[in-house]
């Protein structure tokens, strides 16, 4: 799930259900459980780690989250969550991936392979 | 722990669990964050505006017992920590998920009542000012210029950051807590000067003649506001802190930004050059009266209709604005079937049954609450079929909401909102 519009968390991600509440946001209507999320940042309540915290206690949670650049809304839900985040990346992530690519992440190495839904093989 | 982070020998002692285990699981949750920042050390905070109560997102967790819900939830353990006072000198309450006084008429249960309470004192014992409100810096809560603090309310810290020069982040309620407890928070983003100056222009070219319009305006800048920026506000008329107290909260709603400059206003803009502290802007934007309609018909639906519902005080009314409501309201009679709440602080309503508004207020049918809003403690009535809000953030964050899906929600200034309390219909 790519986006460069930033996500609200309070009002935004609806911790019960794992579904993006946002109105007028690319992804509303769609599941972050088990995506990988791909945002420009987080904007809105400062509670925003809360509501990705809460929905991992409830077993939903997105499998990784790309951003260009942290934020503190963003790092505070990386540092809480623990899933895998990567961010800086030497190339503009918005250019290289869009919603319904597959996304290889290790967060470790900080190393993210892209594959197109379109163009099976192609990385 | 690994960490790349740097920690003083008091730090590292509080990582060890020397200081016990509350602090422990503090600062471990500091030091990982400081490092997803890739911060280079920590720094003390003075002031902690925390988000207590048995707010619904930490009741997720299943557990009856406080201090297992809040060592999981808040200090990110799965083993209970000994909870204890902060490290953090002065700490003070954000809203709860009820009045604590008059939550019957908010229509919550006993049992609910109960078990906040149970909730805030655990939260009182660790040194926390039960302040139950989102407007911090009208009750006390005052960080000075380069004062380093946390808040979890969004709108808090931009005004705090932008008014007096303070250094906070928009950092999580699970972070603010750990910071709080072990006194920490990494050094970056504005408590960094570097991080404060001006990247975007924005020239008010549209009427702002009230805290209604500087609440559009708040909304508006948001919209157009790109992600991880500072905007600087250009051509603005002289605002009081009432109008900034809805700027900054809708600002903080469509946008996430942590500072904003008044030219002329902010100490950190005496000019735009120094706002911009030798930045080029990267976007010079104009806002105009279109813009503001725009957003006004984003918030708010069209047409006329009735209302059984109207809320007013977001973010938490000044004593003056409760006044003003209950001069609108005196001697007059809010129709038959509406609910009227306005909202505010404890400390303001001790102030307001003292000067009688309170009680104007009653008289006229309405009820004047604390220490949360309609949004925080999701008690929404079912039956309306129009709410009304004084509030671009309520009304904002409410929309997408499930209970909401199939009611009218208008927007408007509190004298509109009033109105369609005494008549029982929104006008336009």
């Amino acid at each position: 799930m790519a986006s460069e519009n930033a996500i609200q968390g309070w009002s935004g991600v609806d911790e019960r259900s794992g579904m993006i509440i946002e109105k007028g946001h690319p992804f509303e209507g769609m599941s972050m459980n088990g995506a990988v999320l791909v945002l420009s940042g987080g904007k809105g309540s400062n509670g925003w780690s809360c509501h990705f915290h809460a929905a991992m206690i409830l077993g939903i949670t997105p499998a990784a989250m790309l951003f260009p650049k942290m934020d503190a809304r963003t790092a505070s839900a990386a540092a809480i969550l623990g899933i895998p985040v990567v961010t800086d990346f030497e190339e503009d992530i918005f250019s290289l991936v869009e919603s319904g690519d597959w996304i290889q992440v290790d967060g470790d190495a900080g190393i993210v392979r892209i594959t197109k839904r379109d163009r099976p093989g192609k990385h | 722990m690994e960490h790349k982070v740097f920690l003083t020998d008091e730090e590292n002692d509080m990582l060890l669990g020397k200081a016990g285990t509350m602090k422990q699981k503090a600062m471990e949750v500091i030091v990982r964050y400081a490092d997803v920042l890739g911060a280079k050390k920590l720094c003390k905070i003075t002031k902690a505006h925390l988000f207590c109560g048995a707010h619904p997102f930490m009741l997720s967790f299943p557990s009856s017992d406080p201090d297992e819900v809040i060592s999981k939830m808040l200090f990110c353990s799965d083993e209970k920590v000994a909870l204890d006072r902060y490290e953090c000198p002065y700490c003070q309450s954000d809203a709860a998920p009820m009045d604590s006084e008059k939550w019957r008429s908010m229509g919550v249960a006993e049992p609910e009542a109960k078990r906040n309470e149970q909730f805030l004192h655990r939260f009182l014992d660790s040194g926390v000012h039960l302040a139950s409100s989102c407007i911090p810096y009208m009750l006390g809560f005052v960080p000075l210029m380069g004062e380093h603090y946390v808040s979890t309310e969004s709108h808090a810290v931009v005004l705090m950051n932008s008014l007096w020069g303070a250094c906070g982040n928009a950092d999580g309620v699970e972070i603010a807590f750990s910071a709080a407890a072990c006194g920490r928070i990494p050094l970056w983003g504005t408590h960094i000067a570097e991080n404060r100056k001006g990247t975007h222009i924005f020239r008010v070219l549209c009427n702002v003649a009230s805290t209604h319009d500087w609440d559009l305006l708040g909304y508006t800048v948001g919209r157009k506001l790109p992600t991880h920026s500072v905007p600087v506000l250009v051509g603005a008329p002289r605002p009081n802190i009432v109008d900034l107290k809805s700027f900054f909260a809708s600002l903080a709603t469509t946008a996430g930004p942590e500072i904003c400059h008044i030219v002329g206003i902010t100490p950190e803009a005496p000019t735009l050059d120094s706002a911009m502290g030798g930045n080029k802007p990267v976007r010079d934007v104009t806002v105009t009266e279109e813009d503001l309609e725009e957003s006004r018909r984003m918030l708010s639906d069209a047409g006329e209709g009735s209302v059984q519902y109207v809320s007013v005080g977001c973010p938490h009314y000044s004593i003056d604005q409760v006044e003003r409501a209950a001069r609108y309201l005196r001697g007059k009679k809010i129709a038959e079937g509406v609910t009227l709440q306005v909202w505010t602080a404890p400390q303001i309503r001790y102030l307001a049954d003292r000067c009688g508004y309170s009680k104007v207020i009653e008289d006229a049918g309405g009820v004047v609450l604390t220490g949360s809003c309609p949004m925080v403690s999701e008690k929404l009535p079912k039956n309306a079929a129009g709410l009304a809000f004084d509030s671009a953030k309520q009304a904002h964050y409410l929309r997408p909401v499930d209970l909401m899906q199939g009611k009218k929600i208008y927007y408007g200034s509190m004298e509109q909102c009033l109105e369609a309390a005494l008549s029982g219909m929104w006008k336009e």
